[in-house]
């Protein structure tokens, strides 16, 4: 009775806060940005991959080699490296658009004013724009830059501060004289800005926000404490049946893409990758096998030592789905939700995993994430490999981890089939009395 | 036509639903459009659908879809977790079937 009053206490508290976080004005104009910026990144990645070969700077002479790569690194440096540029736009677009306006002005006026914002020198030659400015470095700017501008944007729309056109006017006339004044204001607020800044000892904005908000939260969230953390949240909500990954990646996917894009930056450099949690770390290494919670390992350990028809059953149904890292029908039907048996393996698996993928990244046993961005829908194995800059050791990692989590399991699983198995012997007795 | 509309995080669990319930439905002899979207889809596309559904890991979707769904003027309700983990197709027609009738 404790348990249960326990159970609905916690729900009582998590609902509220998945609906807070799920439903934020902020945070759904962020995951609606990443998402425009998706088949981009997606595209960028395809290009890393294919210039990035195995075998192949072994099999072409040097010169070829760099050639070949050269050729290629306009589909990323275009796309992945400088992502930030459109899910600016995408926040943007989203921001104003659910507030009743023109969503192209409010894109593009969040675009604009970034790029006030942002240093306009390269090596002390005005008229360029260093593209690291655009890229990783410039990603929190980015989006707080476009969350000010958006909401600018609107207050200024809202209080009709616009040019009226005489009837007769053609609407798209009348629609682009009716952003002028709106945009006009925001992007001059955003130039007073920036002239405040450079009188401050940090000279330019994107320098003050990376210097104060930027560094210090990535390397908070690159760490391994924070990562367990954000882990155990995820496997809570989910535990409660709340999909815990949505709204924990509302709040993560800055943190988590920007280190992503740190080690692109040097994996295409040729440099040494600084970052092991990145977004990969998280979407390949935690989620990528067979879903949160990990549980393709699951599905296989049922198939190995289910007899009930229950486990039997849920496997069937989950394991096409599971090898693409969709597991509601195993977390629903297992069920894992409010389960208390499974609450132990479910929380320690994917914790045990997180540390020795870490682990094993930092003693330089298998490499670090390249900063591709692997659909998370992409089988284990093979989004191991994909993930590590096409390195085999991405894929044998993936399949100790399966391991691992299959080893925490058994033991739950074998309980759980028994329990089964004794009900529906006792059914099939009952039945057949009948 | 019964337009029956499912929405969870990115629409691919309930994407799973979809086949199932088009198999039940033809069992049935109901006839039905059944589609599944991502939740940021599932506002636009209320219009076009008699009843929602939503995946029972995004229940706290509910609130907010209510406001859209009652200007569209269709009944919603989430989709209850055991059918879900079972891909009970059938079990989860009925629901709506009872949705729109009781409207």
């Amino acid at each position: 009775m404790n348990n249960s009053k326990f159970m609905d206490l916690l729900e009582r508290i998590l609902m509220p806060i998945a609906e807070k976080l799920n439903n934020n004005r902020y945070l759904t104009a962020l995951r609606d940005g990443f998402l425009v910026a998706l088949p981009l990144i997606i595209f960028g990645s395809i290009f890393v991959v294919i210039a990035n070969f195995p075998f192949l700077d072994q099999m072409l002479s040097e010169e070829a080699y760099t050639a070949y790569q050269e050729a290629l690194n306009p589909a990323s440096a275009a796309t992945l490296s400088i992502m930030g540029l459109f899910v600016i736009i995408g926040i943007g677009y989203k921001l104003v658009e659910h507030a009743g306006g023109e969503g192209i002005y409010g894109g593009v006026v969040s675009l604009a004013g970034f790029l006030i914002l942002t240093p306009q020198v390269v090596e002390d030659t005005a008229g360029g724009i260093p593209t690291s400015s655009i890229g990783a470095e410039g990603l929190f700017l980015g989006i707080l830059s476009a969350f000010l501008a958006a909401e600018i944007y609107r207050y200024f729309v809202e209080r009709d501060w616009t040019i009226k056109m005489p009837a007769g006017v053609p609407g798209a006339v009348t629609r682009s004289f009716s952003a002028l004044i709106p945009i006009a204001m925001t992007l001059f607020i955003f130039l007073v800005i920036r002239i405040i800044f450079s009188f401050t000892p940090f000279d330019t904005v994107q320098n003050f926000i990376y210097t104060v908000l930027q560094e210090p939260l990535t390397a908070l969230g690159g760490g391994l404490p924070a990562t367990i953390v954000a882990v155990l949240l995820i496997q809570l909500f989910w535990f409660f049946g709340l999909h815990g990954q949505i709204l924990v990646n509302s709040v993560l996917d800055p943190i988590w893409y920007t280190l992503n894009n740190q080690n692109l930056e040097a994996f295409q450099a040729g440099e040494e990758l600084p970052n092991i949690v990145t977004k990969q770390f998280i979407d390949t290494f935690i989620v990528g096998i067979g879903g949160s919670g990990m549980t393709l390992a699951v599905i296989i350990g049922i198939f190995l030592i289910g007899r009930s028809r229950q486990m039997k059953q849920v496997g069937r149904v989950a394991a096409p789905a599971g090898i693409f890292n969709v597991n509601e029908p195993i977390i629903f039907g297992l069920p894992i939700i409010m389960n208390p048996l499974v609450l132990i393996p479910w929380l320690l698996a994917p914790v045990v995993v997180a540390v020795f993928v870490y682990v094993s990244m930092a003693a330089g046993m298998v490499p670090k994430p390249a900063g591709v961005i692997v659909p998370w829908t992409t089988p284990p194995l093979l989004s191991g490999f994909l993930a590590t800059g096409n390195a085999w050791q991405g894929a044998v990692v993936q399949l100790f981890s399966m391991c691992i989590v299959f080893l925490i399991w058994w033991p739950f699983l074998k309980i759980m089939d028994k329990q089964y198995y004794e009900t529906e012997k006792q059914e099939d007795a009952a039945a057949a009395k009948e | 036509m019964k337009n029956i509309l499912l929405a969870c995080s990115a629409g691919m669990s309930t994407s799973l639903l979809v086949s199932k319930m088009e198999e039940a439905a033809r069992a049935k002899g109901v006839e039905t459009k059944i589609w599944a979207v991502a939740q940021d889809k599932a506002e636009s596309e209320m219009e076009n659908a008699d009843v929602l559904l939503i995946g029972p890991q995004m229940r706290f979707m509910k609130n907010k879809y209510s406001k859209v769904a009652k200007e569209a003027g269709i009944p919603l309700d989430v989709i209850d977790p055991v059918a879900y983990g079972r891909v009970d197709g059938e079990a989860v027609l009925n629901k709506a079937l009872e949705l729109m009738e009781k409207k």
